[in-house]
């Protein structure tokens, strides 16, 4: 049974807890990958953020969904963007579709949801004049959990099809019937999916053995990272790579602005008030490192860089002193030039009575100063001396 | 080191009194009878290691009266108040927490900060209206009364009732010392703060 437990196939699915919003703070409450999961119980989450379970079927809808690329999948989204381009003839229409749609297509993928904004946009990226998606209707599917996903990713694509100067036309959904997608060039590799099943168990059942021979029992796992550490170490997104290359990439794409509403979109502007006191928790939590700061000569400043912010929300949450705030609209052409802006820039000061840092021009004491010592002292004077005292049992 | 013995046998307490709800370990101070002399502050900060500047327990002294006016001169005293973390029903810091490093217990109630969790941001102690969570700046984490807690798992008292030379200082279940608070005939508060409704565990006795 041991032998049997090291063989497990990997999932199709795996998460970068590092990057999940989950993970880097509890007081984040995002499920964008558990609501389009279509299988229930195969997102789940514990203390390592979203994991997933034995349940999961592949779809890919999740690793669409999450905004900081956490979910990779067995076929990466630079794998499957190398696959669509090498089928692309310029100056033609592209058709993806799903195994329900009736019709001739350039590609077949297992759902529509799979495809991310990036991906959505590669067509055109290779050069294709359209890029057309057949889409049967999600009703009567197994997965029509998916659809909210896939509509979404279509909005943000043609979003960006707009704010790169294109007609959003040249991203476009096609109804059809449902029956049998016909692939126009045959999948080049077409092995016999059985035979390379038990192929990859035999593989992994030697290497387990040997594995179980070198060590005999050895515990060779390394202890778990501390979260302090952890949560230091930032990752780069790999969705927000992706796409931002695929927009500089977009031939003839000419940046304009579009402003769109923010709720639920994977992008997002932010402001700092002056409430700030440079506590670098936001920049510390945020997972896709949009948010840096900077500090020279006893001048703080935070600065931030909107192509990256996934409008997680992992900031805003997290600032005990509510001082960062998501701005109700985004500007997608932010995407293209890829600004950095100064939220804060405030002298670093130190209160003269608790010894914290706070950020001001001039006053010596900040408005609620944390001398913890003389709280303790003020509390107990005046509860015993002012008597406002509460009878208990 | 004394053996930690519930102070009333479980069978004992009123029924009235045995409140339905979770376990709640925690420390009933009698300042009436305290007498200042520091020794848990010393006894904590022994048992704990905890550098300069960082008290789990510390000792409030309030002077009452005046010399100066003869009206209130016959009635000078000073109290003492021992101020640990109060390990309360609806921690504020816990709430603050922006990582999830400070968890209350079930099994017994007490508050406590996950060293490998912390970010040291101190959001804890900004929230803390009692100013219990203090910054460690040699480990750059924060820390905060444990009522002994690896003591306590060995089924002995925290170090500060362990030491205290006046006997003032008692440990154990909530619903197990509000009997023995009625035995002594003293009236049990816990210090609330307007404005921040966290429910402390921690009771003093007062005359007042």
């Amino acid at each position: 049974m041991d032998m049997l437990a090291k063989i497990r196939p990997e999932l199709p699915a795996s998460v970068e807890h590092g990057l999940c919003s989950r993970f880097r703070t509890t007081k984040s409450y995002c499920t964008s990958c558990a609501v389009v999961c279509p299988v229930p119980g195969a997102v789940q989450f514990a203390g390592q953020g979203a994991e997933i379970t034995d349940a999961c079927v592949g779809c890919g809808a999740c690793a669409s969904a999450c905004p900081n690329g956490a979910i990779s999948l067995k076929e990466s989204d630079p794998q499957l963007a190398e696959r669509i381009r090498s089928r692309v003839r310029p100056g033609e229409t592209f058709r993806i579709a799903c195994p329900r749609a009736e019709g001739k297509v350039d590609l077949v993928l297992p759902c529509l949801s799979r495809l991310t904004e990036a991906l959505l946009l590669e067509p055109i990226r290779g050069g294709a004049a359209r890029a057309e998606f057949l889409d049967p209707g999600c009703s009567g599917c197994g997965l029509n959990r998916d659809a909210p996903q896939w509509e979404r990713a279509l909005f943000l694509a043609q979003a960006l099809c707009e704010s790169a100067g294109f007609t959003a036309g040249r991203v476009g959904r096609i109804p059809v019937s449902v029956g049998r997608p016909q692939e126009t060039r045959e999948a080049s590799e077409s092995p016999n999916p059985r035979r390379a099943m038990f192929r990859a168990i035999a593989e992994k059942w030697k290497d387990a053995g040997a594995v179980a021979a070198t060590e005999d029992g050895a515990t060779g796992q390394k202890p778990a990272e501390v979260f302090r550490d952890a949560v230091q170490r930032h990752h780069g997104n790999p969705k927000r790579t992706e796409l931002l290359q695929v927009l500089r990439a977009l031939p003839g794409a000419e940046a304009r602005s579009k402003s769109l509403p923010a709720a639920g979109l994977p992008f997002a502007d932010v402001e700092v008030g002056s409430q700030c006191v440079g506590c670098n928790v936001c920049e510390t939590l945020c997972p896709v490192e949009a948010l840096r700061h900077r500090e020279a000569n006893g001048v703080y400043a935070l600065d931030f860089y909107p192509a990256l912010c996934t409008g997680c929300r992992v900031c805003e949450a997290a600032c005990f002193h509510q001082a960062i705030r998501i701005r109700e609209t985004v500007d997608l052409s932010v995407l293209f030039d890829q600004p950095s802006v100064t939220l804060i820039s405030a002298p670093r000061q130190t209160c003269q009575a608790c010894h914290e840092s706070f950020l001001g021009e001039a006053s010596e004491h900040r408005l609620s100063c944390l001398a913890s010592g003389d709280r303790r002292d003020a509390i107990a004077r005046r509860f015993f001396l002012g008597g406002n005292q509460s009878d208990q049992p | 080191m004394s053996e930690y013995k519930s102070v009333i046998p479980r069978e004992a307490v009123d029924r009235s009194f045995a409140k339905q709800g979770p376990k709640q370990y925690t420390l009933w101070v009698d300042i009436e009878h305290c007498i200042g002399c520091n020794a848990c502050t010393i006894a904590c900060k022994s048992e704990n290691n905890t550098p300069i500047g960082v008290d789990y327990n510390r000792v409030i002294e309030i002077e009452e009266g005046d010399f100066r006016d003869p009206q209130k001169a016959p009635n000078v005293g000073v109290t003492f108040v021992p101020m640990p973390c109060m390990h309360c029903g609806r921690p504020a810091c816990l709430a603050a927490c922006p990582v999830g490093a400070i968890t209350k217990r079930k099994e017994d109630g007490i508050v406590l900060i996950n060293k490998d969790k912390c970010i040291g941001c101190r959001y804890c102690a900004w929230a803390c209206p009692y100013g219990a969570p203090q910054f460690n700046a040699e480990a750059k984490v924060m820390e905060k009364c444990t009522l002994c807690v690896h003591r306590v798992e060995k089924g002995l008292l925290p170090a500060c009732v362990n030491t205290c030379p006046a006997k003032v200082r008692f440990f154990g279940e909530l619903n197990e010392l509000t009997p023995l608070m009625r035995e002594r005939q003293a009236r049990a508060v816990s210090i609330t703060v307007a404005g921040a409704d966290t429910n402390p565990s921690v009771r003093y006795t007062t005359t007042k």
